[in-house]
């Protein structure tokens, strides 16, 4: 790659945005206006802002006790209040005359302000009043605290009607606490008596760090929702823009490769969107230095330890974290926008980028979620949870995460910008004409053209709609089954009604050949021998794996009490139904479509590293839970693998079944409390009730199960041609996902 | 000297509607050092197709084109060194003068100061550009775009120049004054392929030409061989009788074809929708 032209693309696109007005002020001055706008706005509603007040009309104060009066005249009170004697004239047109039948005794109001009206009748007499509540005082309170009802009229809609009943409530809970004191101190109790122990706080964090840590759960957020806006606009000007106005024929007939002009183009983005992030930190920082200043010189001494100007330090950290955000969102959002043939195109394409990536930016914002091996694999989470522990202070932990966080990122980045560079290599993608639809056009072109395999946009159709069938097959089959039929019937439903359904009718609308389509292939004996003894010698090293997955993932207490139920239900049916229905089914189903049809398009064009990931993707999520999806994922490239080097899904079933017969009889074994048969007892132990493998054959299996894929790639390298491959297993349970019942030892 | 040389290139673009359209048929012509070749043609005749693979934007699917002796799908790097191609489709930057853009070509084509700012100034003062060499694109009339597009494919002074309808849009004097900026490259020895369909230009500039009509080449010669071998001394008269006797032959091939081997077979070879 020549760099000098990287260098001089990147030159001249920073200067074209640069001179672009519209660009400048989105990206540039509204971050530098915007925070200071938004920290004077505050400053005025905070000088304007009084502290509320409520009024309150008391009915029958005269009823109070002389010695503990509840109304006092101090100016800072928020309660005014207003005595309102009986005689009131709209006091007694409410009582008196809207209830229909009552004795109208206004001196004593409770029964009637009970019985009495409808909202509409009270809020006239709050506002004819000119209180936000009105309070009764029986007439016998005075005598008989403890006996008699105060009765507060209020009206909740009302913000300021429901402040006057919260603040009486207090009030009224004060001066018991009050009264309550001088009556004790006159008793050999004594006053303190009703006084809580009381606390001394200590605090171990100093205010700089406090404030660090309610910025990290807000600005990572503010920073990648910015480091987002500002890669969008340039990727769609330097793109679809170029494309719209024909500059960027003019650059791809010059020396510039193809990739030299993505990295001068991705290079600019990463600028403007880092660019971006940052001038919005600077202006935020600045902004709150000064707003929390003048909160301070007002009195608001709290607040502005908790939330005053972020520290130096973590503001170092933040800018670390939106390089590698902003550097993989740049080229998500490049190779985005090369789809589009016009700007306004672009805008639509970049929307479901945003809507991808905001899940994200927000999943580390969910209380809970923390830095741990679990987190730090998830691109963009990873790098947000990182870049908080260390505002937070939290170095050995963020040490500890930072190689995965690392590598994740950086091959998430390194992807993107792979698939942006193939899509400027792709005429089909720089230089389609977009608009044309013709539905029914395209139905027939469809149908005449079809081929013996289908094609790779089908495969990717082929597994969504089965992954949107699944969603809503599990919100109909919500609950697990009670009994051995529903679990029987369920999966039935589930693995051949959705799963394996779509995938046949597809294959047989959209190829010539369904066998070829579904990758039916005879893998030979010894394949198929090889599978099933992999299968088996590869069984402890997953149910490890899937045991490692469950502790960092832990499954909520329902899931468990459902799995445990699960447990009992396959350990009292029949052993040979359990397999039939949960090993044999699903190996079939599955493999037939996820290694089968799906697989068959994917691998297409060379395409045998991208059929096995997606296969595998798509495999792991239509397992529905988390934990099974990694472990299904995991397993499904190991799967992909061997479908790939067999050419069908032949031994992908063997390996599949074979698995989930595994997995299937240890659970029958571990509910119904029987051992492992004699002749198993050194590679299956029982530990505590349940069976597991013994630490000899998990470090043995590792052994036999590299020899054996060694074989098998051995053996099968002369038929790479046109690859495909089954399945291995995961355990299915009845919903269709994958479990594991064993514990490694 | 034959500069390009086009042996049976074929096009075929995959299309979500007809499946596959064939864009080049077999297209073969050569093109020689001192000559204005002319690719004439109707409107998707498959003329810009034909040269965005000769500027290396498009790969071939089948045949060869060799510029230079370079070959443009497994050569690209050379070939783009020894083209200037100008279309209605290479636009310039809004936001750059025409003299930041030629120079940035210029950068890109790894040409020193001592080469690029005399050759620019040179290119400058025959194009007639140094009025608004400081103007940026945005403000430029469609001549004024025109000449800084002829600018930018000279800069690095390559043998071979390819017009792509390049005088679109222009009016007479701009025109007029295109047509002597050819003429003046042809003269100095420069191998140019112009594309266009309007036939006054044809018979001003061309030394010879090739007529394609739906992705194939009907017929190419000098002006003076066409008109003899079709009698016909009006060239767009000519022009016209071609593209209707070739639209004549098509559909009687087409006929053929489907009488003898049947629709499904006329319909996999990307010839009917």
């Amino acid at each position: 790659m020549n760099w000098t032209h990287v260098k001089l693309i990147f030159h001249r696109e920073v200067r074209d945005q640069l001179r672009d007005r519209r660009t400048m002020f989105t990206i540039c001055i509204l971050p530098l206006l915007l925070y200071p706008l938004m920290g004077m706005v505050m400053m005025q509603v905070a000088q304007f802002r009084r502290e509320p007040h409520v009024n309150i009309g008391v009915v029958g104060y005269e009823n109070w006790p002389n010695d503990y009066p509840l109304i006092t005249e101090h100016p800072n009170d928020k309660i005014k209040w207003h005595r309102i004697q009986s005689d009131n004239a709209f006091l007694r047109a409410y009582v008196t005359g809207q209830v229909q039948g009552s004795n109208s005794n206004i001196e004593s109001p409770t029964e009637a302000v009970q019985q009495s009206g409808t909202p509409a009748i009270a809020e006239e007499l709050l506002r004819k009043l000119n209180a936000d509540a009105v309070v009764w005082v029986p007439t016998r309170f005075k005598d008989s605290i403890a006996k008699e009802s105060l009765v507060v009229l209020s009206n909740q809609r009302w913000e300021r009607s429901h402040m006057a009943s919260e603040f009486f409530n207090e009030r009224i809970r004060d001066w018991h606490a009050n009264w309550l004191r001088v009556h004790l101190q006159q008793t050999d109790l004594g006053a303190s008596i009703v006084d809580p122990p009381q606390v001394r706080n200590i605090d171990a964090s100093t205010s700089i760090m406090k404030r660090a840590i309610v910025w990290s759960k807000i600005l990572p957020f503010v920073m990648l929702v910015w480091a987002l806006t500002g890669a969008f606009y340039p990727a769609i000007d330097l793109c679809a823009g170029e494309k719209e106005r024909g500059t960027l024929e003019t650059l791809l007939c010059s020396p510039a490769r193809r990739r030299e002009i993505v990295w001068g183009k991705l290079l600019t983005i990463m600028c403007f969107s880092i660019g971006t992030a940052l001038l919005n930190l600077a202006s935020m920082h600045t902004t709150a230095s000064v707003v929390m200043s003048r909160f301070a010189s007002l009195g608001a001494v709290d607040m502005v330890s908790e939330m005053g100007p972020l520290p130096l330090q973590s503001m170092g950290w933040l800018i670390l974290l939106v390089i590698p955000i902003s550097a993989m969102f740049s080229a998500l959002a490049l190779a985005v926008a090369c789809l589009a043939q016009s700007t306004k195109e672009g805008q639509y394409y970049l929307m479901p980028l945003l809507l991808v990536g905001m899940p994200l930016v927000m999943l580390p914002m969910i209380p809970g979620v923390t830095l741990s091996a679990g987190t730090s694999v998830v691109p963009v989470t990873g790098a947000i949870l990182i870049s908080r522990a260390l505002m937070d202070g939290e170095y050995s932990l963020a040490l500890l995460h930072l190689p995965t966080v690392a590598i994740v990122t950086v091959t998430c980045y390194l992807l993107s910008v792979r698939w942006a560079v193939r899509q400027f290599e792709s005429e089909s993608v720089m230089f389609s004409d977009g608009e044309r639809t013709s539905m029914t056009q395209w139905i027939r072109n469809v149908w005449r053209k079809r081929e013996d395999t289908p094609l790779v946009n089908e495969s990717i159709l082929c597994a969504l709609l089965i992954l949107v069938c699944l969603f809503f097959g599990r919100l109909a089959f919500s609950g697990m089954p009670l009994s051995w039929a529903g679990i029987v019937q369920s999966t039935i439903v589930i693995q051949v009604g959705m799963i394996l359904a779509p995938a046949l009718i597809m294959s047989t609308i959209l190829t010539r050949s369904t066998r070829k389509a579904l990758r039916l292939h005879n893998p030979g004996a010894m394949n198929l021998i090889a599978s099933i003894l992999l299968a088996i010698s590869l069984h402890p090293t997953y149910t490890a794996f899937a045991s490692l997955v469950g502790a960092e993932y832990k499954l909520g207490e329902e899931t468990i009490s459902l799995l445990t139920q699960f447990d009992a239900i396959i350990g009292a049916a029949p052993i040979w139904s359990v397999l039939l229905v949960l090993a044999l089914v699903p190996a079939i189903c599955e493999e037939l479509v996820f290694r089968g049809f799906v697989f068959a398009g994917l691998q297409r064009n060379g395409g045998q590293i991208r059929a096995i990931l997606l296969s595998s993707l798509f495999f792991g999520l239509s397992h529905g839970v988390l934990q099974q999806t990694i472990t299904a994922s995991t397993i499904g490239l190991l799967l992909g693998w061997i479908a790939y080097r067999s050419r069908g899904v032949g031994c992908t079933i063997a390996f599949h079944c074979v698995h989930n017969s595994i997995s299937m009889l240890i659970v029958a074994h571990s509910s119904r409390g029987s051992s492992a048969p004699g002749w198993l007892t050194w590679a299956i132990a029982n530990n505590n009730g349940q069976l597991c493998y013994s630490p000899s054959w998990q470090s043995i299996s590792v052994g036999v199960s590299i020899v054996l894929m060694f074989w098998f790639a051995v053996r099968n390298s002369d038929k790479l041609v046109i690859g495909s491959m089954e399945s291995p297993i995961t355990k299915q349970s009845s919903l269709g996902f994958t479990r594991v019942p064993v514990s490694s030892k | 000297m034959d500069l390009v040389q086009v042996n049976n290139l074929c096009k075929r673009y995959p299309d979500s509607l007809v499946g596959e359209f064939v864009a080049l048929d077999n297209v073969s012509f050569v093109a020689r050092a001192g000559e204005v070749f002319g690719l004439l043609g109707p409107n998707g005749a498959g003329k810009t197709t034909a040269l965005r693979i000769l500027a290396t934007i498009l790969q071939p699917t089948t045949g060869s084109v060799r510029i230079m002796n370079f070959d443009v799908a497994s050569q690209p790097d050379y070939v783009r060194h020894s083209i200037g191609f100008v279309s209605n489709n290479t636009a310039i930057y809004d936001r750059m003068s025409a003299w930041e853009l030629v120079e940035y070509f210029g950068r890109l084509y790894a040409l020193t100061d001592d080469q690029l700012y005399p050759r620019m100034e040179r290119i400058f003062r025959k194009l007639q550009m140094d009025d608004f060499r400081e103007c940026p694109g945005v403000k430029m009339s469609t001549g004024m775009k025109q000449k800084t597009s002829i600018a930018r494919a000279l800069i690095h002074d390559p043998p071979v120049l390819i017009f792509d309808e390049a005088s679109l849009g222009l009016d007479v004097m701009v025109a007029r004054a295109l047509q002597t900026i050819v003429m003046d490259l042809r003269d100095e020895g420069k191998c140019i392929i112009y594309s266009t369909h309007i036939m006054r230009e044809v018979e001003r500039l061309c030394d010879r030409v090739a007529i394609m009509h739906k992705g194939k080449v009907i017929d190419s010669g000098t002006l003076e061989s066409l008109a003899e071998r079709h009698d016909q001394n009006d060239f767009e008269e000519l022009f016209y009788q071609l593209l209707i006797q070739s639209d004549k032959d098509r559909s009687r091939e087409s006929a053929v074809m489907i009488a003898t081997e049947g629709i499904p077979t006329y319909c996999e070879q990307g010839r009917f929708i």
